[in-house]
């Protein structure tokens, strides 16, 4: 079925209801984007999406849009508390994959010549590749249970991290409600074997240069100016996350029978929020990205450790203090105004990531007066984004915006564009130094895969629903 | 004689699995997911594993035969070279792996897979042949 799609304004395309849809489809993207998008199964799943009890407001897919389980990837759905459902397939398989960004008082000048055995310390200090841990990383029963429910906190407490880095996270590091009672042995084994371990994949770690300044004011509140040195974190629940999605899928199945929800597509098998499958969901799911919280703290503080022992700086010289953290793949409960109205929603963001606008009381204090920063990675050749949150974006898509760049070729296509070339080589000419576990991920990863980033983003912020603030060009990549 | 096919997708991947029995096709799906996450590295036989896996329906006896595979070579540290299907039915599945315990020093592997999915999952038998697609999650 050719999926309908009308223009309603600057850079947005309406999905007219149709057929079992209970509300409309609302597409961000300029002009070219959506000739892509007419060739993608990406619009069905938009359209899929609006057919689902308890939806409030359009199904809303972002300019990085494409085809995924059930929900497309760059997909914003809220649902109500009472007449609405949970599906896993809204959260992803990596349930809290998100970004990271830590900013730094070095150069990209000073640290250049440092930066080859930067990029061998922080390979070998940040386990990426299938198999690999950190030895030194045990966890008792007692621990797992409050990492689980704490977060990002725990890790502090453990010791990786400072007090001050929570105030920088989403949620302040851990998501309420979670239950380690929901968790299966295999997630648990799962998520003991990769706690602290980066993944593969389009997952890095980044030694960055602060590049272009669009908002100086803006990068004054973050603390960024030009040539600055920034390392962001791209990675997320890992082994834990995926198992959890793949547990609750099967209930879902079974639930979405018993609760009689009509699903255009098993993938997006659901439960309503108030049932009992739906809560354990969420319990679950809170624990899952309480994980990830966790996960990217450890990895944070490897990345001080790293930055300490290759230029021999002290912490208080390297000032390597935590921008931001935030998820693109949860769902939330959050308050939001619709059609005048005061109301709580579960807010389903799978590769869409919040950006609360200014004056929000969940944007962190230091940045009330500019919005929630934003990280969008791009691809590993090419250049890394911080927006800020926008007061339009919060009236229109439930404070939500883009998460990436979004794959334009297959991984075979990809292999078969960079074969015959050295990739490693040309970038290193370019000044960017790769380290990557496996070959077959270099060749799969390069620019030419990926959309650009900067359109994605300029769509965003022609939009209203972002406001580039910076960009970020790599100088080390760390790949699993 | 069976077969498996990667199948390319912009996101992700898809095994094209072929059998002339079910044992076949379960053999062929294991050499499938093999493909996918270890490429052409090859390891030695020196251990021996069992596993038993059992499913609602074929499909999901499917998923959970993979899904266990994976499990054994991340979180077990076991890399299967061979797959010997011992006993097949509907639901219930005993195989035999041989390989050897994995070390990421001397083991490079091509990708990580984060879950089989149930995306368009369908065993379809033909003429005595069984088939599926089944899409992993990357």
């Amino acid at each position: 079925m050719a999926i309908k799609l009308e223009r309603c304004g600057p850079n947005r395309w309406r999905i007219p209801r149709e057929g079992k849809m209970r509300t409309e489809g609302l597409v961000f993207a300029s002009e070219s984007m959506v000739d892509l998008l007419r060739e993608e199964n990406a619009l069905q799943q938009v359209a899929n999406v609006a057919t689902l009890p308890g939806i409030v407001g359009p199904s809303i897919a972002m300019p990085d849009i494409h085809w995924g389980y059930g929900f497309p990837i760059g997909g914003v759905a809220a649902f109500d508390p009472d007449e609405g459902v949970v599906s896993p397939g809204g959260v992803g398989y990596d349930i809290n994959c998100g970004v990271r960004l830590l900013r730094s008082a070095m150069h990209a000048a000073q640290l250049r010549p440092l930066l080859p055995q930067l990029a061998d310390v922080l390979f070998r200090n940040v386990p990426s590749g299938v198999g690999s841990s950190r030895r030194d990383l045990r966890l008792s029963a007692g621990d797992y249970r409050q990492l689980l429910t704490q977060g990002a906190g725990w890790a502090i407490r453990q010791g990786f991290g400072t007090a001050g880095d929570l105030e920088h996270i989403e949620a302040r590091g851990a998501i309420a409600g979670a239950d380690p009672d929901r968790i299966s042995e295999r997630a648990q084994e799962r998520g003991r074997a990769q706690l602290g371990t980066l993944g593969s994949g389009n997952h890095f770690l980044e030694v960055q240069e602060v590049e272009t300044i669009e908002d100086e004011a803006a990068a004054r509140v973050l603390g960024l100016f030009p040539g600055q040195v920034t390392v962001t974190v791209h990675t997320g629940s890992r082994g834990f996350g995926y198992q959890v999605c793949d547990d609750h899928l099967r209930v879902m199945r079974q639930a979405s029978r018993k609760y009689g929800i009509e699903l255009p597509d098993p993938q997006l098998c659901c439960a309503p929020l108030a049932s009992p499958e739906g809560k354990e969901y969420l319990a679950a799911m809170a624990c899952a990205a309480n994980f990830a919280f966790a996960n990217r703290q450890l990895i944070a503080h490897w990345v001080r450790e790293s930055f300490e022992q290759v230029t021999g700086l002290g912490p208080a010289d390297l000032r390597l203090n935590l921008v931001y953290d935030v998820c693109h793949n949860i769902a939330k409960f959050e308050d939001h105004v619709v059609a005048g109205r005061q109301r709580r929603l579960c807010v389903h963001r799978k590769g869409a990531t919040r950006a609360f606008p200014p004056g929000h009381p969940e944007t962190p204090a230091p940045y009330r007066e500019i919005g929630q920063p934003v990280l969008i990675p791009g691809d590993m050749g090419r250049y890394s984004y911080v927006l800020v949150g926008t007061a339009g974006g919060f009236a229109e898509t439930f404070g939500s915006t883009c998460h990436g760049a979004g794959r334009v070729l297959s991984r075979h296509a990809a292999k078969k564009a960079a074969r015959g070339q050295d990739i490693l080589a040309d970038l290193a000419a370019r000044g960017i130094l790769v380290r990557a576990a496996s070959r077959a991920t270099v060749a799969e990863e390069i620019s030419a895969a990926y959309k650009d980033v900067m359109e994605v983003v300029g769509v965003v912020q022609a939009a209203g629903i972002g406001k580039i603030v910076a960009r970020l060009r790599p100088m080390a990549v760390i790949k699993g | 004689m069976g077969r498996h096919r990667l199948l390319e997708h912009t996101a992700d991947m898809g095994i094209e699995i072929e059998g002339d029995d079910l044992a076949d096709f379960f053999l062929q799906a294991a050499q499938g997911l093999m493909a996918v996450v270890a490429g052409r590295e090859k390891p030695e036989i020196r251990q021996m594993r069992r596993i038993e896996i059992e499913g609602e329906d074929l499909g999901e006896l499917l998923v959970n035969w993979l899904n266990e595979v994976l499990f054994l070579l991340e979180i077990k540290g076991f890399f299967p070279a061979v797959f010997h299907i011992e006993e097949v039915g509907a639901r219930r599945l005993k195989a035999r792996l041989e390989g050897e315990p994995f070390d990421p020093q001397r083991h490079r592997l091509e990708r990580e897979v984060k879950a089989v999915t149930y995306h368009q999952l369908r065993v379809e038998e033909q003429n005595g042949r069984w088939r599926a697609r089944v899409f992993v999650d990357l």
